[in-house]
């Protein structure tokens, strides 16, 4: 069993604040991050361990001064490279330098179809240079997607959101609902929608699914607190994908690190086919012998693996137990407590403002922005 | 969406190619995702390469397999090419 792409969080540095960033609460330090030539040996090992693709991310990538030459080394490793992006720091020269060296898939993030919504978010002035980039890349043969996350402050206009989507003619677009770690789980109250908000999207987000055939596809990501069952994590722990941090550390997933009781090794230090094949942090959830009851014993642990680690750990202090979202689950009360929240009214509704900085001074203590590593 | 026509020139959708690593592996990567292809797939869309109609590809492959009924091959061609065109993987 291979790998099959490595996720390259090349730097947590980020000229964009957003309120849900996946990144985790502790930074890592742009002094400790891998150099060009110790990443440029990373992608020949993924290529090497058969991996097919490479998922440029950050923080933003285009913090990085080399950017375009990292590109090219996993171009040139066999791997399909994609990149993730705000854009800020990407102009018509640069986005064709990247085209050039290799690049094969851009991924935009806008935050809402609303400027002052979209910025407030994000808590930097951004959407409107998003949008005239969005031009400039139809322009190459590239594949595009779209990447819009969706939350309890943006779900009421979901079908102007997708109008807007539509308008940018992307190839690809992902309905995201946030997913509740690091910075989203800090900000948990002021995002989580309620179950209405959630029922009227999936049937918006079907509608345009049927409109948009053979032109976008939508991938969208269901928000699992409302699932009743959980999601197969990264496809299972150790399964599918290698995310390797900006000083190189290997993680299974976006958020490994919050598990107590775990170290993770360093590409520094050891090969990533060691720490796929050998390594104690890769094998420690991989098979089904950590799992408890219900999981154990539970038709669907093949299917969803018991669900997240990470989010097991952060809702009920065990890493070990069945993932709270699971209708199942012995701590299933924790998740049904967090959604009886969202009926309390939080945010000022963005109508009520004229500009990004007044909604961020109307709301000021809704929500908490994403800092920058030291 | 509709059916490739005669005239239509089927390719691989942007940002969609070969890759893999040996002959026998060869993969379409896409975003997020490949498929590895064998037999009859894989002989369409080595065919689908922007400069051959659609016509002359169901022409070619009727050719290669001389004993299946003509109408059947065209009929699941333009079907396998119409699910990848929705998954944006081909355009046509």
């Amino acid at each position: 069993m291979n790998p099959l792409a490595v996720i390259a969080e090349i730097t947590h540095r980020c000229p964009l604040h957003c309120v849900y960033c996946s990144n985790p609460l502790q930074l890592a330090p742009t002094d400790s991050e891998l150099s060009t030539g110790e990443w440029k040996q990373v992608f020949e090992q993924c290529g090497k361990l058969g991996m097919l693709h490479a998922h440029f991310t950050g923080g933003e990538p285009l913090a990085r001064a080399d950017l375009t030459e990292l590109i090219s080394s996993a171009r040139c490793a066999g791997l399909y490279t994609n990149l993730i992006t705000s854009g800020i720091g990407l102009n018509e020269q640069s986005l064709k330098a990247l085209v050039d060296a290799g690049l094969d898939h851009i991924q935009i993030s806008f935050q809402d179809s609303c400027e002052d919504a979209a910025n407030w978010i994000a808590g930097a002035k951004a959407h409107a240079h998003k949008i005239e980039l969005s031009r400039a890349i139809r322009r190459h043969k590239i594949a595009f997607t779209v990447n819009l996350v969706v939350h309890r402050q943006n779900l009421d206009h979901l079908e102007e959101i997708i109008a807007f989507i539509e308008q940018l003619n992307p190839d690809r677009a992902e309905i995201a609902h946030t997913q509740y770690y690091g910075w989203a789980l800090a900000n948990r109250a002021a995002l989580m929608p309620t179950r209405v908000q959630v029922e009227k999207a999936v049937a918006i987000v079907a509608e345009a699914e049927k409109r948009f055939a053979g032109r976008i596809r939508i991938d969208s990501v269901i928000p699992d607190y409302y699932a009743k069952f959980p999601k197969a994590c990264m496809g299972g722990w150790g399964r599918k994908l290698m995310l390797i941090n900006p000083s190189g550390k290997v993680l299974p997933c976006h958020s490994a690190e919050v598990l107590p009781e775990m170290s993770f090794e360093n590409v520094r230090e050891k090969s990533l086919r060691w720490i796929w094949e050998e390594s104690p942090s890769f094998r420690r959830f991989r098979r089904e012998d950590w799992m408890p009851e219900p999981c154990r014993s539970c038709e669907r642990r093949g299917e969803d693996f018991g669900g997240c680690r990470c989010q097991a750990f952060l809702l009920t202090g065990d890493a070990n137990a069945t993932d709270p979202v699971c209708s199942l689950a012995p701590a299933h009360n924790i998740v049904e407590c967090a959604l009886a929240d969202t009926r309390s009214q939080v945010g000022a509704p963005v109508s009520s403002a004229t500009s990004f900085v007044q909604l961020q001074k109307l709301n000021q203590d809704l929500w908490t922005y994403r800092t920058n590593p030291k | 969406m509709a059916l490739p026509s005669d005239t239509d020139t089927p390719r691989l959708a942007a940002g969609c190619r070969w890759g893999g690593g040996t002959e026998q592996d060869r993969v379409i990567l896409y975003p997020e995702g490949a498929i590895k292809l064998q037999g009859t797939g894989r002989q369409v869309l080595e065919r689908c390469d922007g400069n051959r109609t659609f016509g002359e590809i169901i022409q070619e492959l009727q050719k290669e397999f001389g004993k299946s009924d003509p109408e059947k091959i065209r009929a699941d061609i333009a079907t396998f090419l119409e699910q990848l065109q929705k998954r944006r993987i081909v355009d046509y």
